[in-house]
C-alpha cells in the first residue's frame, strides 16, 4: 500500500509542480537555517570522549581567603598552584592523573632542513596520554625514571613528525624546543578533537598541542606558563621559584575515577588534603571547598557553548515554525482543490484512514525532499561561518547524527503541518463532490 | 465608508488561512524586532572608536632559541633598526598589544598593598618612551616619561616609579580630576601618574569595566618570547611588514618571527565571533522577511482563487475596480494588524526573556514601532499585486459559470 501512495505523491508532484516547489523550498530554507545553527550548536556541546567522559574529573580546589571571590560562577579558581598540583601528582594513590600546563616552543633541528617555527606544547604527566586515549604508533610514553628525573624526552603528533624528519617513525630522533635538545621518545596519532576541553582556560576551540613533555621539566627548566596566570593575593613573585611557591593558579589537573566509590573515596582524600593545608595555614576558609567535574559537568562549567549560538538556535527554531506555518498554508490550498478526486475515492470505499494517511506519505515525501535540500542549504550555512570564523572551523560541519537528524526534522515539521490539512481533507463528504460531477 | 463588517464575515468563513498568516506576522515582528536591536547593538560594539590608527600599525612575535645573545642589546638594537626603516613612523617592544584579545592587567590602588585602600582594575602596557607615540594615542594632560625613566631589566630588580593613565582609570580613582602628579600603587610599588591619556582601548574590549582603563610602565623586561609593535606612514605598512622577517633575521638568526598581522587584522579576529553572529541574524531576519511576503502573497493568491466567482459577481453587480482592491487591502491589513498587535506582545516577551536568561540589553521599543510599520507596509506590497489581479477578474466569469 504504501509504494501505492508513494506513486501517488509522485503523480501529484507532477501535477502541481510549483506549489509543491514552493512547499520544499519553504521546508528547505527552514532546514537550512536551522540545522546550520544546531550542528555548530551540536558540536559544541558534544561529549568529546564518551567511553570516559564520566570518569575523568577535573579538580577544582578553593585555596582563597574567606573574603575573596573569582570570577567564576561558584568562586572556585579554575586552575590550581604548583604546590597543589605537585602534591596531588604525588599521592600515593591508585588513581590515575594527569598534571598539565600550555607552553610553546620555537622548534627546530639545529641545522637548516626545517625552518625554525613556533609551536604550541603540553606538559603533561605519564598518566595523562592513557587517559585521554592518546594512541601511540610508535615509540611510548617516557618512563616513570625519566619522568621523576626531568629527561629531555619528549612526545611527538605523527604529523609533526612528518613535517620535521619526513617520516611516521621518529624515536630516537632528536629535535630542539628553544634550546633544550630533546629525544623523541613516542610518536601519537593526531590528536583530533573539537572542543579543547582538558583545558578550556585557554580558549575552547584551539588546536591541539602536537608536542609533550614531561611534567618535572617545570621546575627543572623554568617552562613557563603560555596561558593564564592567575592571582588573588598580593604576593611578592620575583623568580620562577617565588611563582613555584606562590598562590597563583596556572596548571589543570585531572583525575581518572572508574566509579561512585573511587570519587567518593578521592573526595574524602581531597577533604583531608584541605585539612593538613590548613594546619599549614593555607585554604583559610571555614567550609574547606573542592570540586570534581566530569567532562560534560566541566564542558557546562565554562559554558562553552555561548549565548549567541543559544540565542541562534532558538531564533532559528521559531524560523522553522513560520516555515511550517507557510506550508500549512500551501498544504491547505492543495489539498482542499483535490476535494472533488477525494469524494470520488471516498465514495469508491476508500477508508478515511487511508485517505488520511495517503496525504501523510505525500508530505512526508515533501519533508524528505526539503530536507535533502535543506542539507545543501545548510553546508552553505555553514561554509559561510567558517570562511567567516576560521576559529569555527572544526565546529562549523555536520556530522553524520545531524546529517540524518535534519530529514527526520524537515518530514517531522511537514507531518504537523499537514495534519489539520489532511484532516479536513478526509472528512470529504462524498455526496457534496459526487453530485457535481 | 469601509466595508468592513462584510469583510470581517468573509474573514471568519476561511478562519485558518487567516489564523496562518496571523501567526506568520506575529512569530517575524517578534524575531525582526529582537534581531534587528541585536544586530545595532553588535554593530556599536563592532564599530566603536578605540584610539589606533589600526591600519598603519601592525604586531609581530619573536621567539628567540638562541643562547648566545643578550637579550637587552638584542631588543634594544632591534627597536632601533626598527625605527631607522623607511615608511615606519615608531616602534616598540611591548608586552601585550591593545585590541587583541591577551594582554595583562592588575589591580591599581591609592595605597600600597596590603592596606585596604580605592582600587580599580586595569590592564597595563610595559614598553618605552616611544610607546606612546607608537601606540598613536592622545595624551592629554601632563607629559610623556623620559628615557631616564625607562627601567631595563630582566629580573624585577628595579621598578619604574612613573606612570601614564587613561582618563577613566584616572576618573574612577580620583573622582575630582585632580589625579595629575598623584602616586598609585601596583601591589606595594608606587607609580607617579606623569601623564593623562584620552581614548585608549585596552586588550579585551569585551570587558566593558576595563576596556577603557589602561596604563602604561615605561620598564622593559625581554623575554625569550618578545612582541613589537609598529606604526607607519599611511600606505607604507604592507611594504614595511613584507620586510620584517628578513631584517629581523639579519641582525640575528637564531629566533623565529610569527604573528606579524596587522592590528585591523588582530582586531578583525578578536570581534569576529561577533561579527559572524551579526551577519547570521541579518541573512536570518532577511530570509525571514522573504518568507513571509511569499506566504502573504500565496495566501491572498489562494483567497482570489477561491473567491473568484465572488469577485466576478460583484463586478457584474456593478462594484469597482478600486473597490476589490480595497476589499484584498483591508482584509490583509485586519489580519496583519491582528498579528502586529500579537507580534508586539511576543517581541516584548521574548525581549525580556533575553534579557533574563542571556547577557542581552534591555529591548528598546522603538526596535518594535519600526519592525512593525515596516511588516505592515511589506504586507501591503504582498497583497497589491494579487489584489489588482483579482480586480481585473472579469464579470463574465461570474455570469459563464453560474
Amino acid at each position: 500500500m504504501l509504494s501505492h501512495y508513494i506513486d501517488l505523491s509522485w503523480r501529484s508532484f507532477k501535477r502541481t509542480p510549483l506549489v509543491s516547489f514552493l512547499m520544499v523550498l519553504a521546508i528547505a530554507i527552514g532546514i537550512g537555517v536551522t540545522m546550520t545553527s544546531l550542528s555548530v550548536y551540536h558540536m559544541m556541546s558534544m561529549d568529546p570522549i564518551p567511553n570516559k567522559s564520566k570518569k575523568l574529573f577535573a579538580v577544582q580546589l578553593q585555596t582563597m581567603d574567606e573574603v575573596e571571590t573569582w570570577f567564576s560562577s561558584d568562586d572556585l579558581p579554575y586552575q590550581l598552584t604548583y604546590k597543589d598540583t605537585t602534591n596531588l601528582l604525588n599521592a600515593d594513590l591508585p588513581y590515575k592523573r594527569a598534571a598539565m600546563m600550555k607552553t610553546g616552543f620555537s622548534v627546530h633541528l639545529n641545522s637548516d632542513k626545517v625552518k625554525p617555527f613556533f609551536e604550541t606544547t603540553r606538559v603533561f604527566s605519564r598518566d595523562a596520554f592513557e587517559m585521554f586515549n592518546l594512541s601511540f604508533i610508535h615509540g611510548g610514553v617516557w618512563s616513570i625514571e625519566q619522568e621523576e628525573s626531568a629527561a629531555p624526552v619528549v612526545v611527538i603528533s605523527q604529523s609533526l613528525s612528518k613535517k620535521l624528519f619526513g617520516s611516521d617513525n621518529s624515536v630516537g630522533q632528536t629535535l630542539y624546543l628553544d634550546d633544550l635538545s630533546m629525544r623523541v621518545v613516542g610518536v601519537i596519532k593526531d590528536w583530533q578533537l573539537h572542543v579543547k576541553y582538558y583545558d578550556l582556560n585557554n580558549g575552547s576551540f584551539n588546536d591541539p598541542e602536537q608536542i609533550f613533555i614531561p611534567f618535572s621539566l617545570i621546575k627543572a627548566n623554568e617552562i613557563n606558563t603560555w596561558g593564564n596566570t592567575n592571582g588573588w593575593k598580593y604576593e611578592v613573585v620575583k623568580t620562577f621559584s617565588d611563582k613555584l611557591n606562590s598562590e597563583k593558579v596556572w596548571l589543570q589537573f585531572w583525575v581518572q575515577l572508574n566509579n561512585a566509590a573511587e570519587k567518593q573515596a578521592y573526595s574524602e582524600y581531597l577533604a583531608n588534603y584541605i585539612a593538613q593545608q590548613q594546619t599549614q595555614g593555607r585554604f583559610n576558609r571555614k567550609d574547606a571547598q573542592y570540586k570534581l567535574r566530569d567532562v560534560n559537568e566541566w564542558i557546562a562549567y565554562w559554558e562553552v557553548v555561548n549565548e549567541d549560538n543559544k540565542i541562534m538556535v532558538a531564533l532559528s527554531f521559531m524560523f522553522l515554525a513560520v516555515c511550517i506555518a507557510n506550508i500549512l498554508g500551501l498544504l491547505l490550498a492543495k489539498f482542499l482543490r483535490r476535494a472533488p478526486e477525494v469524494g470520488v475515492r471516498r465514495a469508491l470505499g476508500a477508508s478515511k484512514r487511508q485517505v488520511f494517511y495517503q496525504h501523510i506519505v505525500e508530505v512526508a515525501m515533501l519533508g524528505l525532499f526539503g530536507g535533502v535540500v535543506g542539507i545543501l542549504i545548510a553546508q552553505l550555512g555553514l561554509l559561510g561561518i567558517r570562511q567567516s570564523y576560521s576559529y569555527y572551523d572544526s565546529l562549523a560541519n555536520m556530522d553524520l547524527i545531524m546529517l540524518l537528524t535534519a530529514p527526520v526534522i524537515a518530514i517531522a515539521a511537514c507531518i504537523i503541518a499537514a495534519l489539520y490539512p489532511a484532516w479536513l481533507v478526509c472528512k470529504t463528504n462524498p455526496s457534496t463532490y459526487l453530485k457535481t460531477q | 465608508m469601509l466595508e468592513i463588517k462584510p469583510i470581517f464575515n468573509a474573514l471568519l468563513r476561511s478562519k485558518v488561512g487567516a489564523v496562518l498568516l496571523l501567526i506568520q506576522i506575529a512569530i517575524t515582528t517578534a524575531i525582526v524586532s529582537n534581531a534587528a536591536f541585536i544586530i545595532n547593538d553588535r554593530i556599536e560594539y563592532l564599530n566603536q572608536p578605540t584610539g589606533y590608527q589600526e591600519d598603519n600599525m601592525f604586531k609581530f612575535n619573536v621567539m628567540m632559541f638562541g643562547t648566545d645573545v643578550d637579550l637587552i642589546q638584542q631588543v634594544e638594537l632591534d627597536e632601533a633598526t626598527l625605527r631607522q626603516m623607511p615608511g615606519v613612523v615608531n616602534a616598540v617592544h611591548i608586552n601585550a598589544v591593545p585590541l587583541t584579545g591577551g594582554g595583562s592587567s592588575t589591580t591599581f590602588r591609592l595605597k600600597p598593598a596590603p592596606d585596604k585602600a580605592k582600587t580599580d582594575t586595569a590592564s597595563y602596557f610595559e614598553t618605552d618612551e616611544h610607546g606612546l607615540d607608537t601606540l598613536g594615542v592622545e595624551l592629554i594632560a601632563g607629559r610623556n616619561f623620559t628615557q631616564d625613566e625607562v627601567v631595563i631589566n630582566r629580573d624585577f630588580s628595579k621598578h619604574p616609579n612613573v606612570a601614564l593613565a587613561t582618563k577613566a582609570l584616572m576618573d574612577e580613582l580620583f573622582p575630582d580630576g585632580d589625579g595629575l602628579g598623584k602616586i598609585i600603587y601596583m601591589g606595594d610599588q608606587p607609580l607617579k601618574v606623569v601623564g593623562i591619556i584620552g581614548m585608549m582601548k585596552g586588550p579585551w574590549l569585551k570587558l566593558e569595566e576595563r576596556k577603557d582603563k589602561s596604563v602604561i610602565l615605561p620598564l622593559l623586561y625581554p623575554h625569550k618570547l618578545q612582541q613589537f609593535l609598529v606604526r607607519t606612514e599611511p600606505g607604507q605598512r604592507a611594504e614595511v611588514m613584507k620586510q620584517i622577517e628578513s631584517v629581523m633575521h639579519q641582525s640575528y638568526g637564531k629566533r623565529v618571527i610569527q604573528d606579524l598581522k596587522g592590528l585591523d587584522k588582530k582586531k578583525a579576529n578578536y570581534v569576529a565571533e561577533d561579527l559572524l553572529m551579526m551577519r547570521m541574524l541579518v541573512i536570518l531576519i532577511s530570509v525571514l522577511v522573504l518568507v513571509t511576503a511569499l506566504g502573504i502573497f500565496g495566501l491572498t493568491l489562494f483567497n482570489i482563487n477561491k473567491r473568484t466567482k465572488q469577485i466576478g459577481t460583484r463586478r457584474a453587480l456593478g462594484a469597482r475596480k478600486s473597490a476589490i482592491v480595497k476589499f484584498f487591502v483591508v482584509e490583509n491589513s485586519i489580519i496583519c494588524l491582528a498579528g502586529l498587535v500579537l507580534g508586539v506582545c511576543g517581541a516584548v516577551v521574548l525581549g525580556q526573556q533575553l534579557m533574563t536568561q542571556y547577557s542581552v540589553p534591555a529591548l528598546s521599543y522603538e526596535y518594535v514601532a519600526i519592525t512593525a510599520l515596516g511588516v505592515f507596509v511589506m504586507s501591503l506590497f504582498a497583497v497589491i499585486g494579487p489584489a489588482k489581479r483579482a480586480a481585473n477578474i472579469a464579470p463574465s466569469i461570474a455570469t459563464r459559470t453560474i
